[in-house]
């Protein structure tokens, strides 16, 4: 490749005068036309990630930075263990609602992928919760779950089970958002996995249909490994948006009862702009950012892990 | 009143800009407001004159000088205004625990009240002989008259934060119990605080197991609907909705008195105050707003157009405007008998400890439908020890 590029690099007699400034202007070309967005990307997404550093880094009084911190905002949120109660409720809202989420956006994608009257219909209605601004879904849960005029309590009433209260016991407020969240983002595991198994290359699994394979088997032996892929594209973009799942709790419990539904991003929000302790809730938020990594690679791990043993 | 995350303010903008031909003095919700009043005064950008602000902001911008002081900028202050309603706006305060860098400055008026809000008892007088003057009072009417859930005997407000420690404050402060002391040790887990959470403990069976779920809305529509014997509320609920056809069905049935006493009265107080931004460019023209629209014709104007919470002695007593509106005496009576929450910038995460807590213990007791003393002993004793440890990481600024 090189001794066939040198060639056309050079320059000598008869060859335009201009021919290298060129060749180096196309070579450029592509940066100069990414650099618009590069610029963008950095103001609206780098720029807050190095401010919320700098802001961990900084201690604050009365709404002015005062003085360099070094770590003792990092020390701080290490030693709250209002800090560590949110952190373990974020964790268990995301796992438990990312994994019914990809266990009902598969499930209903492997219903829906077949040619059935009215699919098209089904699958528009599937989506239609994630079209809902989360803030909104927020509120509309609120008016459903409400005690005294939602309709969750009429409706376990009617059917003898008693009136469950959502919002008023510390479980069934926290299960309550899981479902809410999982209410919104099945769809987009739904998307994801059905055009997955649109995609999918049929010869495979019509041999093994033919080899008389059942369709558990051909599941997980055929269908899955070879989604695997997609899906972790999925979950990951899931595992992300769930650990900073904000508006929907915000509106619906503010955290409560108690401390049952407060995740690190009401925590580290109410710290920052309502206690007015911003090197605090930066910390928190920078944790947030390494817990959501950390997530993204355990999941992937898991994913590789299991896409290995069953192409075994 | 509010926390920092609370309602917006409900002030008649029309009445205060017609007083001095100033611009807006701040507009938004809560939140929004606070950040937006905040950020302006201290980069000074003078696009507002005058912030309206809840009075728990007045520590952080007083301290921070993202307000002016009014008595540096020649504001007289009417005479007239009630005294305690007065207090709220000055730096550092006139009397509770300070901050170490102000323990010794002299107060300053930093801030002028602008609207009297204080919690106040709103009771179904058909279910009442007389108005009820104690918790005590409270408690045997509901024992002989609560129907639940047809009549329930009480309404509160139960969600974590602030709206639950507006619930707890009057019994708290009417039990002889602090939120801080003098020395800003928590004064709200010894015997006084945990019978005050006892007492309010002893109203559950009478009230909706929803309660830690409630905030104004659900709380005052039990009693607008007559479903509900009595409950604590700020002074809106009289001013907006209690004799309105459209949000009542007990027009005219609901009377409003001070809050009942145990050892002594305990309302607590949260008013709507003004200051003058750092960085405004017509200083004098915010200080003459402020003295028009706190003097005492445009406050007598006030309650008597719309019945509000007027800040003046001379208007919540005057007797055609009392004649229209019968809460005003009460707020009188309820603001210089009040007690203001700690006057610090920590106030809303102490107010989020107390209160997460309270929710707590109200979710725990409504299940238990038992063990009160030690509900209410453990829940206290935990937020204690929180708030202690919030005082000692901000030790330099306390101690």
């Amino acid at each position: 490749m090189a001794t066939a590029t040198a060639p056309a690099r050079a320059s000598g007699p008869g060859r335009p005068p201009d021919r290298g400034r060129r060749n180096r202007l196309d070579r450029a070309l592509p940066y100069l036309l990414l650099l618009p967005a590069a610029v963008v990307l950095g103001l609206v997404s780098l720029y807050p990630i190095w401010a919320g550093a700098h802001a961990s880094l900084t201690t604050y009084l009365y709404g002015r930075p005062i003085a360099g911190a070094g770590l003792q905002n990092y020390t701080d949120t290490w030693h709250d263990p209002v800090f560590w109660q949110a952190m373990w409720v974020t964790l268990k809202f995301v796992v438990l609602a990312v994994v019914i989420e990809t266990v009902l956006g598969l499930a209903l994608a492997m219903l829906v992928a077949r040619d059935m009257r009215g699919a098209r219909f089904i699958r528009l209605s599937i989506l239609a919760p994630m079209t809902v601004a989360p803030v909104v879904v927020g509120v509309i849960w609120r008016l459903i779950y409400e005690s005294q005029t939602g309709f969750v309590n009429p409706l376990f009433s009617s059917l003898g089970l008693g009136a469950p209260n959502v919002l008023s016991h510390q479980g069934s407020a926290f299960y309550g958002l899981v479902f809410v969240d999982v209410w919104e983002w099945t769809p987009l595991l739904f998307l994801v996995c059905l055009a997955g198994l649109q995609s999918m290359p049929q010869e495979p699994l019509e041999a093994a249909a033919v080899d008389g394979a059942k369709p558990v088997r051909l599941f997980f032996n055929h269908t899955l490994p070879l989604l695997l892929p997609v899906l972790a594209v999925g979950v990951v973009l899931r595992l992300i948006d769930a650990v900073g799942t904000f508006d929907q709790i915000f509106v619906l419990t503010g955290g409560g009862p108690g401390t049952a539904t407060q995740l690190i991003s009401i925590y580290a929000y109410n710290t920052a702009f309502n206690f007015t302790d911003y090197g605090h809730g930066a910390a928190m938020l920078i944790a947030l950012l390494a817990f959501a990594l950390l997530l993204v690679i355990v999941a992937l791990t898991l994913m590789r892990g299991a896409a290995r043993r069953v192409s075994r | 009143m509010t926390s920092r995350g609370g309602n917006s303010i409900q002030v008649s903008r029309r009445s205060m800009l017609k007083g001095a031909g100033l611009g807006v003095a701040a507009a938004a919700s809560g939140p929004l407001m606070y950040q937006a009043c905040k950020s302006d005064g201290l980069n000074k950008t003078g696009a507002y004159d005058i912030y309206v602000m809840d009075d728990n902001w007045v520590p952080e911008f007083a301290a921070g000088r993202i307000v002016q002081s009014l008595d540096k900028l020649g504001l007289k202050a009417n005479p007239d205004i009630l005294s305690k309603g007065l207090d709220q706006g000055y730096w550092p305060p006139k009397a509770g625990a300070r901050l170490k860098a102000f323990a010794n400055d002299t107060p300053e008026l930093f801030a002028l009240v602008i609207i009297d809000d204080c919690n106040l008892l709103y009771y179904d007088k058909r279910q009442f002989s007389s108005p009820p003057k104690t918790w005590d009072d409270i408690y045997s009417a509901m024992k002989a008259k609560a129907k639940p859930p047809k009549l329930y005997g009480w309404s509160a407000r139960g969600v974590k934060g602030n709206p639950v420690v507006q619930t707890y404050l009057p019994l708290l402060n009417s039990y002889g119990g602090n939120f801080c002391n003098d020395d800003w040790s928590p004064g709200f887990a010894g015997p006084e605080g945990v019978g005050a959470l006892e007492r309010l403990m002893s109203f559950l069976p009478y009230m909706s197991p929803s309660t830690p779920e409630f905030d104004t809305d659900q709380e005052t529509a039990l009693l607008l609907q007559g479903k509900c014997m009595a409950l604590t509320e700020y002074t809106g609920t009289a001013v907006t909705e209690i004799d309105n056809p459209a949000d009542s069905k007990v027009v005219s049935q609901i009377d409003i008195t001070n809050c009942p006493s145990q050892v002594k009265p305990g309302p607590a107080i949260g008013t709507f105050i003004c200051g003058i931004s750092s960085g405004t460019k017509n200083a004098e023209g915010a200080v003459k707003f402020l003295e028009w629209f706190t003097s005492s014709r445009i406050q007598l104007q006030f309650a008597q157009e719309g019945g509000s919470a007027a800040v003046t002695k001379s208007a919540l007593t005057d007797p055609k405007a009392v004649a229209k509106y019968r809460w005003l005496p009460a707020i009188a009576q309820s603001v210089q008998s009040s007690t203001p929450k700690p006057r610090t910038p920590d106030e809303p995460r102490f107010e989020d400890i107390l209160g997460t807590q309270l929710n707590i213990a109200l979710v725990d007791a409504l299940q238990q439908k038992r063990n009160y003393t030690q509900i209410a002993q453990k829940s206290l004793n935990t937020a204690k020890t929180q708030m202690a440890a919030v005082l000692q990481q901000h030790k330099n600024i306390y101690f």
